[in-house]
């Protein structure tokens, strides 16, 4: 939350600064196995991306990682192999993705091994999403909104939630996370907050909602903190990952979804 | 008991004075304009070595030989007088200075050398008045002390036009800030573009970088002691400013005349109206204000009391959702008690608190966020001028400290069941000033620092975050007790008139501690006390330094060298969540640090040019355990050089200009140095903490004032400024992040601010 202070200086201090785009000389690191893999409650195939990292000043290419051995096991006995259906893409069979469940990832790719493991959390149900009034004018000239999801958090567990937001099939580039710390058992009363967002009457909004498990909500929470602007800047770091074994980056959860679209109205 | 001690006392100093037929003269030395009381005028008598400056009361106390003296007052930027005594009982002797303004010609023939600076200053001191610094250009016009201080060796800032600041290596947090005692918890306004500190209501500033007399305690890094002006006693004045973007003004006058004063002093930003003047930005808030008030009142001639307080408060709302606002508020009530000619008392009670609350949410519910630290203190600091050789200080300070950390309330329901903490900061101290030889001077004290946890909380303790134990401390009990010494020695040895070597080690320790995760300091930064996880963060400073004057003490050069250790120095884990984790003392980390580096400074303080110019080579570090693999890294505010150039020079008796330049190395930042994807987004990869640099920062500002005098006899004045003369585009954050529409790359943007900002303020008096 420390974020939003941040985000609401930084828009005051964008009146006096100017921006522009620079190129730095950054030092570089040896390619390293990326893995990202999710399994939800919804229909499969499930997908395992394995990839490499490359240079900050490189473009945006990924090498695939070819060739691996993939398995997801469950702990009800079920183990799923996983086929490479493109490069670097591989997908499960069998697997239905069951809320309660703990599964777990293992790997061999060119001679080094992982393992993961995620547990889905049962799932919350979003009511509904209310868009209320962030700014009467705001810089499109026009009033803009918030998102409001309403849910209300089971009140027996500790849980942690992520939001991904897409407006006018526009993915946002926030990370939005919420734990329940401060309201277990209650309501759901936190906007998405993003000045940059810029919703508008009329945009339609479709809102993916995840319930995550506690490591998965922990990756995206450091990420959240980093992608702001400002001397108030957390310094950044890498998010905690959840893969174990060789060194690697990236992410395996089991989480559920639930997606809303809205359009929105005043 | 108490009033024992003080009998033995007042016998001890009879006893002494009648031994050796020697009396005391003491008193007051004041301001002849406005009978402001006078920090640090020096008082000797001619032909004798003794000497002696009054204290920060303005009070004096010097035992000679019977006999006729001649007693010199001095201060900087006041005539010299000379007053003769004949000495055949202790007297009372109140004295008031005029100022060089009223002077009838420029030149002053002095016997004396003017050479304060070596004979008498501390090692790591720095002294300023407001009147000294009205003329260096600033940002926005508004003349800002703290700004100036960031201009000497061994300080810096804490960001562009920020009003934080690093001395030796420390922490912002690790500065002691004192306006009239009152401790002051956040010193910035404005998101640190301006400083809480008024100029128009200050006397004096001192800083201490770190080798402080045992009075002071509490902070590892530094002491800065801001003291308010007592208002004039004679008449009734006022002086106003106006600027672009704030204005202030300031009455003072009379209670009853030569007996009591007050000033009152308010000042306002009004950055607000001219978002309002935009559609876009109507709905925006920020601006700030701060009111400094004092009253002063001479009971008799034994017996004074003072009352000040302070209050400001900053606003920045964003559209109709979000609101943030914080808050210093300090008051000091003190009593001056002459007990004998030789012991003087001071007694304060001093309440402090700094708060904030941020809202956002919905217009219908809103979730807050509040935190608040608040102390009520006692402290009782007895000076006694034992003799010509020993003054001796001593006292005792009791705070109690009541911390609320972050709260969250949504709708009526207070969540997160954080407590508020509540500790006792006790401290007792002796501090001994010691004239060993002509030339060598001795100061040297210990303080003993007291931290006592109160009960009313749960106290975990964690490993590696994982609790592994707790205490609970009912109401009422006590907890652990940190009891920490604080030696403190320093000397002076005075070479010859022109020369000195000054040298000093001190231990401070640190009970209370500012978390912050972020590269500066924001309001919505909690302090933290000590607890069972928190040891006090503990420092040991040695320092080491030469003076020398040049040409009749026109060119003052010294250079001091430093080196500090720290222990139990604090950090969040990386990613740690500081709002919403249950209890945020599972979220740190303890590690240890070192500063060291070499201060140069050449000042010109005589003739119609004046000026300084500082150069700071040093290096600061962190070790912390789970932070950049256990490795030594550089902390946040290292920097190796650090340049600064400040000049006024008086053109005519109207027409001053003036210049400054600074250049530091770029600060340490952590910059990726390889990607790769997760959702459609890319994630980057850090290797080092603070590896990597911004590129060096350096800005020129130039100012020119204009002082007139009206028909009446009024002052005005108009002070134009440029800040960021050759707009140098400093960098003041680096973003990487995803090309907005082309998701093919990555791109580097560089943000700086103020390039080019003039400003023009009009200054009155009435």
């Amino acid at each position: 939350m420390k974020n939003i202070f941040i985000m609401a200086a930084a828009s005051a201090l964008l009146l006096i600064s100017c921006t522009k785009e620079v190129n730095l000389p950054l030092k570089t690191v040896p390619p390293t196995i990326v893995i990202e893999g999710n399994i939800t409650n919804e229909k499969g195939p499930y997908t395992v991306l394995l990839r490499k990292t490359v240079d900050f000043n490189n473009k945006n290419t990924y090498p695939p990682v070819e060739g691996a051995t993939v398995t997801i096991s469950d702990d009800a006995g079920s183990i799923d192999t996983l086929t490479e259906t493109s490069p670097g893409v591989y997908q499960t069979a069998t697997l239905v993705g069951t809320p309660g469940r703990t599964y777990t990832l293992n790997m061999l790719a060119e001679g080094k091994s992982y393992n993961a493991t995620s547990t889905m959390p049962q799932p919350v149900v979003l009511d509904n999403v209310k868009f209320e009034l962030f700014t009467s004018k705001g810089d499109s000239g026009k009033p803009e909104y918030s998102a409001l999801p309403e849910f209300t958090d089971p009140a027996n567990v500790a849980n942690t939630y992520r939001f991904i937001m897409r407006v006018n099939d526009t993915l946002n580039t926030e990370y939005f996370v919420l734990n329940d710390n401060t309201f277990n058992g209650q309501k759901n009363e936190y906007i998405l907050f993003d000045p940059g967002a810029e919703i508008n009457a009329g945009d339609t909004v479709e809102l993916e909602f995840r319930c995550t498990d506690r490591n998965n909500y922990l990756y995206f929470f450091t990420l959240s903190q980093f992608n702001s602007d400002g001397p108030y800047n957390t310094t950044p770091t890498n998010p905690p990952s959840n893969i174990k074994g060789d060194p690697a980056y990236g992410i395996f959860s089991a989480h559920t979804v639930q997606r809303k679209t809205t359009v929105v109205t005043p | 008991m108490h009033k024992i001690a003080l009998n033995l006392l007042l016998l001890c100093c009879t006893t002494l004075s009648l031994a050796q037929s020697r009396f005391t003269v003491n008193g007051t030395v004041t301001d002849k304009k406005n009978g402001e009381t006078m920090i640090g005028a020096t008082v000797y008598a001619l032909g004798n070595a003794s000497g002696t400056a009054t204290n920060a009361y303005g009070f004096y106390s010097l035992t000679l030989p019977a006999g006729t003296h001649q007693l010199v007052f001095r201060m900087v930027g006041y005539q010299n007088d000379t007053v003769t005594i004949n000495l055949t009982a202790n007297v009372k002797l109140n004295h008031a200075l005029a100022d060089n303004s009223t002077a009838l010609t420029e030149v002053v023939v002095t016997s004396k050398k003017d050479n304060d600076n070596i004979r008498e200053a501390r090692i790591g001191v720095e002294k300023l008045t407001p009147a000294s610094v009205a003329k260096i250009p600033v940002i926005f016009g508004e003349k800002d002390i703290i700004k100036t201080i960031q201009l000497l060796p061994g300080v810096k800032s804490a960001g562009e036009g920020g009003a934080g600041f690093f001395v030796r290596g420390g922490a912002a947090d690790q500065n002691l800030i004192l306006l009239d005692e009152a401790p002051v918890y956040n010193a910035s306004h404005l998101l640190g573009f301006f400083s809480t500190f008024n100029s128009d209501a200050l006397k004096d500033v001192t800083l201490i970088k770190g080798n402080s007399p045992a009075q002071y305690g509490g902070r590892l890094s530094s002491v800065l002691d801001v003291k308010m002006k007592d208002g004039s006693n004679q008449k009734f004045n006022g002086s106003a400013g106006i600027g672009l973007i704030s204005s202030r003004a300031s009455f003072e006058g009379p209670i009853a005349k030569d007996r009591g004063s007050f000033i009152i002093s308010a000042r306002r930003t009004y950055v607000d109206m001219f978002l309002k003047l935009s559609e876009e930005d109507k709905d925006n808030k920020l601006y700030f204000y701060d009111l400094n008030a004092k009253a002063s009142y001479r009971i008799n001639d034994k017996n004074r009391i003072f009352f000040s307080g302070y209050m400001g408060q900053d606003v920045l709302g964003f559209g109709k959702t979000f609101l943030v606002d914080w808050g210093n508020r300090t008051a000091t009530l003190r009593w001056n008690y002459e007990i004998s000619p030789k012991l003087f008392s001071n007694t304060s009670f001093i309440y402090s608190n700094y708060n904030y609350k941020m809202n956002f949410g919905s217009t219908s519910k809103t979730t807050e966020l509040r935190s608040k630290i608040q102390d009520v203190n006692l402290k009782e600091e007895m000076t006694w001028y034992l003799n010509t050789k020993n003054t001796i200080k001593f006292g005792f300070n009791v705070i109690k400290h009541n911390l609320i950390p972050t709260r969250t309330t949504t709708g009526n329901t207070v969540t997160g069941n954080k407590k508020g903490r509540s500790a006792y900061e006790n401290a007792l101290f002796v501090n001994r000033t010691w004239l060993v030889t002509d030339r060598l001077t001795i100061d040297h004290g210990v303080r003993f620092s007291f931290y006592t946890l109160l009960g009313g909380d749960t106290y975990r303790m964690y490993n590696n975050g994982i609790q592994t134990d707790s205490v609970v401390l009912a109401s009422g009990k006590t907890g652990k007790t940190y009891i920490n010494p604080e030696p403190r020695v320093q000397f002076n040895y005075t070479i010859n008139d022109v020369s000195a070597i000054k040298g000093g080690y001190a231990r401070n320790s640190q009970h209370l501690h500012l978390l912050s995760n972020s590269t500066s300091s924001s309001p919505t930064d909690q302090w933290f006390g000590d607890s069972y996880n928190v040891k006090p963060e503990v420092s040991d400073q040695f320092s080491l330094g030469y003076s020398r004057n040049f040409n009749n003490s026109k060119y003052q050069t010294s250079v001091e060298v430093y080196y500090k250790d720290m222990k139990n120095q604090i950090d969040y884990k990386d990613g740690a969540d500081i709002n919403t984790s249950r209890d945020v003392e599972s979220e740190l980390l303890f590690g240890k640090g070192r500063a060291y580096g070499a201060e140069f400074l050449v000042k010109k303080t005589q003739g119609r040019f004046t000026g300084w110019v500082g150069y700071t080579l040093s290096k600061t570090e962190r070790q912390i355990n789970g932070i950049n693999n256990n490795r030594w890294y550089n902390a946040r505010q290292d920097r190796t050089h650090d340049i600064s150039v400040v000049g006024v020079y008086d053109l005519s008796a109207k027409w001053s200009l003036s210049g400054l330049f600074v250049y530091g190395t770029g600060n340490p930042v952590t910059y990726p140095k390889g990607k790769y994807q997760i959702g459609d987004k890319s994630v980057f990869i850090y290797t080092d903490r603070n590896g990597d640099r911004l590129p060096a920062y350096h800005r020129m500002d130039l100012g020119a004032t204009y002082t007139k005098k009206t028909k009446r006899g009024r002052e005005v004045s108009w002070n134009f400024s440029l800040y960021n003369a050759y707009g140098r585009a400093n960098a003041y954050t680096t973003i990487f992040e995803d090309h907005e529409t082309d998701k093919s790359r990555t791109v580097i943007k560089q943000t700086s601010l103020f390039r080019f900002v003039p400003s023009v303020t009009y200054n009155f008096k009435f």
